[in-house]
C-alpha cells in the first residue's frame, strides 16, 4: 500500500460511524474488492498514531458479539484532515494519470 | 507523544494487548464460521496479525522520550566504563579533581573577598574617606584625617548622607571578673549611621556622647555581651569600667556584625574636645554614605572644595600644597579588601590555565582509549550505528567523568578552604566569609561541564569518527597528532619539575630555619604574659618598677618555675620593637650618625629565662634596676663589630644618640633572632629598668597548661587585682608564627607541585599508551619474529625517558629563572641547591619511568597472533 494512504483510508472508513480495528481492516479490504490488503502489523500502530494526532478518538465499547472492543471515531479535526488528504490524493492521481496517459489527454 | 501512555505505561500496555487479542479472537471466529477448527483458526488469525510484540514495540516507541532514555543508557554505560577501566579513570579523575578543586577553592576566595558585596544595607553607596599626599618621593594613598578635618567635612561636605571617622585600638575592662584587654574601636556618631547597621539593643551613638564631661558611654558587640553579660537584656544602663573609667552601656550590636574587617568587642564614642588637634594627629579613618545620585568623582570634587576651605580657614594652605594633599574618596570595599585583589586574580588565571592543561591531558587519554575502541566503533558503524550515536556516547562518557571529577574537586576544595580559613595568612581579609556557597557550586558545575565538553569534543574530533570509521584496519600512525602530544608532555614535565624544585627548596629552607639557634631554647616552655600598669592605677614610675618586681617574685615562687623575668619586648614581638642609634665612646661613624640598634629594657634573669647564654661579663642585678645604675649589656654581634672580641667590650661605654648619659657595658649576650628566624639577628642593647607595659617570660615545663595559667593569674592579682593579662601565649606560638610565611608558601607550592606532578604522569602515560596502541602491529611482528619482552618494554620506556629528559632539561633551566622569584622566601639554601635539583629530577624520572612502564608492559604482553588477527 502506498505510504500515507493507510491513514486516509482509515479516516474514510470511520466517516460513516465508529468501528473497531478488525471492522476497519475488513471494510478497507472489501471496499477495495480485496485489492488492498491491510497489513495488521501496520494497522494498529497507524490507529495509535492517528489517535495521538487527535484525528481519531478511541473508546471502549461492546462488539456485535457482546465483547469488549476498542472503537475509533472521527474527530472534527480528523474530518478536516480527511477532506484535505482526499483532495490532495485526487490531485496526485490526476497528475500521475496525465503523465501515464498523455496521448489519451491529447485525444480527449 | 501520549503522556498518559508515557506515565501509565503498564495500564496502557494492557489495553493494547487486549485490543490485539480481541482482533485475533474476532478473526478466528470468522475463520471458524468459514469451517476451520478452532486451533487452526487461532493460528491463522495470529499469522494474519503478524508479530504482536513488534506492533506493541512500535507503539511503545511512539510514546517514549527516546533521546532521554538514550542519554540515561549512555550515562549508565559511561559509568560502567569508568568503573571497569581504572587505569584510565583514576588518573583522569585525580587530575580533574585537583584542577577543578583548586579552581573552586580560589574562586570561593575571590567570590567572598572580591565579588560578594559588603554585608551592609546598600553597600554600593558606602565609601572610605581619606586623603592622598605626595612628598619627597613618597606617595601616601590612604592618609587618615585629623579631627579638625573631620569637623570641616562634617560641616561643609554636601555629597555625604552620613559621615564619621574611627580609630581601632584596645581597651582594658575591669570590674567584670578578671580584668582583660580587648579590641575596641573609637568612632564618631556618624559611623554606624553611615553603615546603616542598627543596634540589636539600645541606640546608636549621638552628638551628646562626644561632648567631654558628659556621661561616658559604650556599645557592646553581641559576642562580648554574650560572654560577659550572659546575654542579659537588662544590660542597658549598666556601668562598665573601661580603662578604669565608668561607661554606661547604651547599645548592643547585632550578632555577627563585623566592623569593616575588624571584630572589636566594644565600640567607644570618639570624644571631640575643644582642644586644638593639629594636622599631625591625622589618624582617623573616614567612612561615609553617599547621597543618592552622587558619584565618586562628584564626591571627590566636593571634598576637594571643602579641603581648600579648611586650608584657608586653618592657615594650612601652604601645608596642603607642599604635601599635595588631595581627597581620596573610594569604595569602602577597598578598605576592607586591601590590595589582595590583584594577587587573587593572577592566581585564578593561573589555575584556569592549569585546568585547561588538565583537559588537554584527559582529551589525550580519551584519544588513547578511542584508538583502542576504533575497532568497536567501526563495527558498530558498519552495523548501522550513526556517527551521532557514537559521538553522543563519547560525550556522555566525558560528562560522567567531568561531573565525577567536579565532585572530587568539590570535596578537595572544601577541605582546602577549611585549611585556609584556619591556617591561612592573617593578612587575607573577610576570611570568615569564605565558604562554598551556591555561587561556588554553580561555578563548580560550570567547571565540570565546561571541562567535559572541552575534552569530550576534542576526543570526538580526534577519534576519527569523521573520516576514518570505514577503515578499521587503517592503523597507520598519525605523526602530527603524536607531535602535539609530545610537546604537551614535555611542557608538563618541565612545569612539574620547576614546581617540585621550588617546593623542595622551601622544604629545605624550613628545615634550615628549624635548625637555627634563635637565641632561646625550648620556646614551648616559655610562658609569656603582657601587663600594662596604667597611670590611673599607679602614678609614680618607681612604684611601677617595685610592683613589677613584686609580681616577678610571686611568679618565680610558683611550683615548677625555673626562671622568670620581664622585658619591654620578648624575641619575635615586632609590634613592641624599639630602636635607636647608639653611640660608642671613642668611635665616630663616617656620616656622624651611629648605627641603629634594638633597645630592650629588661629585668635581671631574662637570659636565664630565655635560655640564652652570656658570652662575657655578668647579668644585671636588682640593684642595677632599682637604683637606675648606668649599665648595659650588648649582643655578641654588636660587641664583635665594635671591639673585635666579646671580652674586650666589658668596661667600654655607650650611650643612646642624643642623650648625655653614658652606660658601662657589663655583659655580652648571645645573639637573638629578634626580627624573625629568617632575618639576620639585629644588634641589641639591653638596659636594666621597668616600663608600664612589659612582657613576662616564665620558664616552666607546665607552660601553656590551664592550671599553670590560673596560678600565674592568681600571683599577679595577689599584687594588684585590677591588672588585665594580655597576649597570654608561649614563645613557641611566636616562633611558629614567625615561620608561618614559609610554611604557608610551602603548603601552597606543595599542592601546586603535586598537581603538576599528577599532570605530568598522566601526560607521559597518555602519550606512551597512545604510541603503544599505534604500534601494536609493529610490536606484534617483532615479537613474532623473536623479540624478547624486555626489548619491547625498553622500546617504550626509552621513549618515555627521552620525553622526560627533554622536559626535565627545560624544567631545570627554567627553575633557575623561577628561583629569582622564590629567593626572598629561601633561607640557608642557595636557589641552585644541587641536592634539591637532584632529588626533584630523580622524582620526575621515577614518575616518568613508572608512567611509561605500564603501557610498555602491556605492549610486551601482547599475544602477537591475537593482535595481528584482530586487526
Amino acid at each position: 500500500m502506498v505510504q500515507g494512504t493507510l491513514d486516509m483510508l482509515i479516516l474514510r472508513t470511520i466517516v460513516i460511524g465508529p468501528a473497531h480495528g478488525q471492522t476497519i481492516a475488513h471494510a478497507i479490504e472489501r471496499g477495495s474488492e480485496n485489492v488492498l490488503q491491510v497489513e495488521h502489523g501496520s494497522l494498529y500502530p497507524a490507529l495509535h498514531r492517528l489517535q495521538n494526532r487527535g484525528w481519531i478518538a478511541g473508546f471502549w465499547g461492546t462488539s456485535e458479539n457482546n465483547r469488549r472492543a476498542k472503537y475509533y471515531r472521527l474527530t472534527p479535526q480528523g474530518r478536516r484532515q480527511l477532506a484535505a488528504q482526499t483532495s490532495r490524493w485526487e490531485q496526485l492521481v490526476h497528475a500521475i494519470g496525465r503523465i501515464l496517459n498523455p496521448i489519451t489527454e491529447k485525444q480527449g | 507523544m501520549n503522556w498518559r501512555r508515557f506515565f501509565r505505561r503498564r495500564a496502557a500496555d494492557a489495553e493494547q494487548r487486549e485490543e490485539l487479542e480481541f482482533y485475533v479472537d474476532v478473526t478466528a471466529e470468522e475463520y471458524v464460521a468459514r469451517g476451520m477448527n478452532l486451533a487452526d483458526a487461532k493460528a491463522a488469525a495470529r499469522k494474519k496479525l503478524g508479530n504482536a510484540t513488534l506492533i506493541q514495540e512500535e507503539i511503545y516507541q511512539m510514546n517514549t522520550l527516546t533521546s532521554l532514555e538514550g542519554v540515561l543508557r549512555d550515562l549508565r554505560h559511561a559509568l560502567r566504563i569508568i568503573r571497569t577501566k581504572p587505569g584510565f579513570s583514576i588518573p583522569a579523575l585525580l587530575s580533574l579533581g585537583l584542577g577543578i578543586g583548586a579552581n573552586i577553592a580560589i574562586f570561593s576566595v575571590v567570590n567572598a573577598v572580591l565579588i560578594r558585596p559588603l554585608l551592609y544595607p546598600a553597600p554600593e553607596k558606602l565609601v572610605g574617606v581619606f586623603n592622598s599626599a605626595a612628598f619627597s618621593g613618597l606617595v601616601i594613598k590612604d592618609w587618615p584625617l585629623s579631627l579638625r578635618m573631620y569637623a570641616a567635612y562634617k560641616e561643609d561636605a554636601r555629597s555625604f548622607e552620613e559621615f564619621g571617622v574611627w580609630t581601632a585600638g584596645t581597651a582594658t575592662v575591669s570590674g567584670l571578673g578578671e580584668p582583660e584587654q580587648i579590641p575596641a574601636v573609637s568612632m564618631t556618631h556618624g559611623v554606624l549611621r553611615a553603615l546603616q547597621v542598627r543596634p540589636y539593643l539600645g541606640r546608636w551613638f549621638s552628638n551628646a556622647d562626644e561632648i567631654q564631661g558628659a556621661q561616658k558611654t559604650v556599645i557592646l558587640s553581641h559576642k562580648y555581651w554574650q560572654q560577659r553579660f550572659a546575654g542579659d537584656p537588662r544590660v542597658l544602663g549598666r556601668l562598665v569600667l573601661i580603662d578604669f573609667v565608668p561607661r554606661q552601656v547604651v547599645g548592643v550590636m547585632p550578632r555577627g556584625f563585623e566592623f569593616l574587617n575588624l571584630t572589636p568587642d566594644v565600640f567607644l564614642p570618639q570624644s571631640i574636645g575643644s582642644g586644638v588637634p593639629g594636622p599631625d594627629d591625622a589618624d582617623h579613618s573616614g567612612v561615609a554614605r553617599l547621597k543618592s545620585g552622587v558619584s565618586l568623582a562628584q564626591a571627590n570634587q566636593d571634598i576637594a572644595r571643602v579641603l581648600s576651605i579648611w586650608g584657608a580657614r586653618e592657615g594650612m594652605r601652604t601645608y596642603l600644597e607642599q604635601l599635595r594633599v588631595k581627597p581620596n574618596v573610594h569604595p569602602l570595599k577597598q578598605d576592607v579588601v586591601g590590595d589582595v585583589g590583584a594577587v587573587l586574580k593572577i592566581f585564578m588565571g593561573a589555575l584556569l590555565l592549569v585546568l585547561l592543561l588538565v583537559c588537554a591531558n584527559i582529551a589525550n587519554l580519551a584519544q588513547v582509549r578511542a584508538r583502542a575502541r576504533h575497532h568497536e566503533f567501526a563495527i558498530r558503524a558498519a552495523l548501522g550505528a550513526g556517527r551521532g550515536r557514537i559521538a553522543r556516547e563519547l560525550l556522555a562518557e566525558s560528562l560522567a567523568l567531568g561531573v565525577l571529577g567536579g565532585g572530587v574537586g568539590l570535596g578537595l576544595a572544601y577541605a582546602g578552604l577549611r585549611l585556609l580559613v584556619t591556617h591561612g595568612p592573617a593578612a587575607l581579609p573577610r576570611v570568615s566569609e569564605i565558604s562554598i556557597d551556591s555561587t561556588s557550586i554553580l561555578f563548580a558545575l560550570a567547571c565540570s561541564l565546561g571541562s567535559s565538553a572541552l575534552f569530550g569534543f576534542i576526543a570526538i574530533l580526534k577519534s576519527g569518527l569523521n573520516s576514518r570509521l570505514q577503515n578499521a584496519r587503517g592503523a597507520s600512525a598519525s605523526m602530527e597528532q603524536l607531535r602535539t602530544q609530545n610537546v604537551l608532555v614535555v611542557a608538563q614535565v618541565a612545569l612539574a619539575l620547576m614546581l617540585l624544585i621550588a617546593a623542595g627548596l622551601l622544604l629545605r629552607s624550613f628545615v634550615a630555619l628549624r635548625a637555627v639557634r634563635p637565641g632561646f631554647t625550648h620556646p614551648e616552655q616559655i610562658q609569656m604574659v603582657r601587663l600594662f600598669i596604667p597611670e590611673a592605677q599607679i602614678q609614680k614610675p618607681e612604684q611601677v618598677a617595685q610592683m613589677q618586681a613584686d609580681i616577678l617574685h610571686k611568679l618565680a615562687a610558683i611550683p615548677g618555675v625555673t626562671a622568670a623575668a620581664f622585658t619591654s619586648a620578648l624575641p619575635l614581638e615586632p609590634e613592641h620593637h624599639n630602636g635607636n642609634p647608639v653611640a660608642v665612646e671613642g668611635k665616630t661613624p663616617p656620616d656622624g650618625i651611629p648605627p641603629n640598634r634594638t633597645l630592650k629594657i629588661i629585668s635581671p634573669g631574662l637570659f636565664a629565662a630565655l635560655g640564652a647564654g652570656l658570652i662575657a661579663g655578668r647579668d644585671f642585678a636588682w640593684d642595677d634596676l632599682l637604683r637606675e645604675r648606668p649599665v648595659a649589656i650588648v649582643s655578641e654581634n654588636m660587641a664583635r663589630e665594635n671591639w673585635g672580641d666579646p671580652r674586650n667590650a666589658l668596661g667600654k661605654r655607650i650611650r643612646i644618640s642624643g642623650t648625655a648619659q653614658w652606660s658601662v657595658v657589663v655583659g655580652v649576650a648571645e645573639n637573638v633572632y629578634d626580627d624573625g628566624v629568617d632575618r639576620q639577628p639585629p644588634g641589641i642593647v639591653y638596659f636594666p629598668g621597668a616600663r608600664r607595659g612589659i612582657a613576662f617570660a616564665i620558664r616552666s615545663r607546665r607552660a601553656g597548661t590551664e592550671g599553670f595559667l590560673r596560678e600565674i593569674t592568681a600571683s599577679i592579682h595577689a599584687v594588684n587585682s585590677n591588672l588585665p593579662l594580655a597576649q597570654v601565649r608561649t614563645l613557641n606560638d611566636l616562633y611558629n608564627l614567625s615561620m608561618g610565611r614559609t610554611s604557608f608558601a610551602l603548603v601552597l607550592l606543595g599542592i601546586a607541585a603535586a598537581m603538576a606532578q599528577t599532570l605530568a604522569i598522566v601526560g607521559v602515560y597518555g602519550v606512551l599508551a597512545y604510541a603503544a596502541a599505534q604500534r601494536c602491529r609493529e610490536v606484534s611482528i617483532r615479537v613474532a619474529l623473536g623479540a624478547e619482552p624486555g626489548m619491547v618494554k625498553a622500546l617504550f620506556v626509552r621513549q618515555g625517558l627521552i620525553l622526560a629528559c627533554i622536559g626535565g632539561a627545560i624544567g631545570l633551566a627554567s627553575a633557575g629563572g623561577l628561583s629569582r622569584w622564590t629567593s626572598s622566601l629561601l633561607f640557608g639554601v642557595t636557589p641552585v641547591d644541587p641536592l634539591t635539583y637532584g632529588v626533584a629530577g630523580g622524582v620526575i624520572l621515577v614518575a616518568a619511568l613508572t608512567a611509561s612502564y605500564i603501557p610498555a608492559r602491556r605492549a610486551a604482553s601482547l599475544n602477537p597472533m591475537e593482535a595481528l588477527r584482530s586487526d
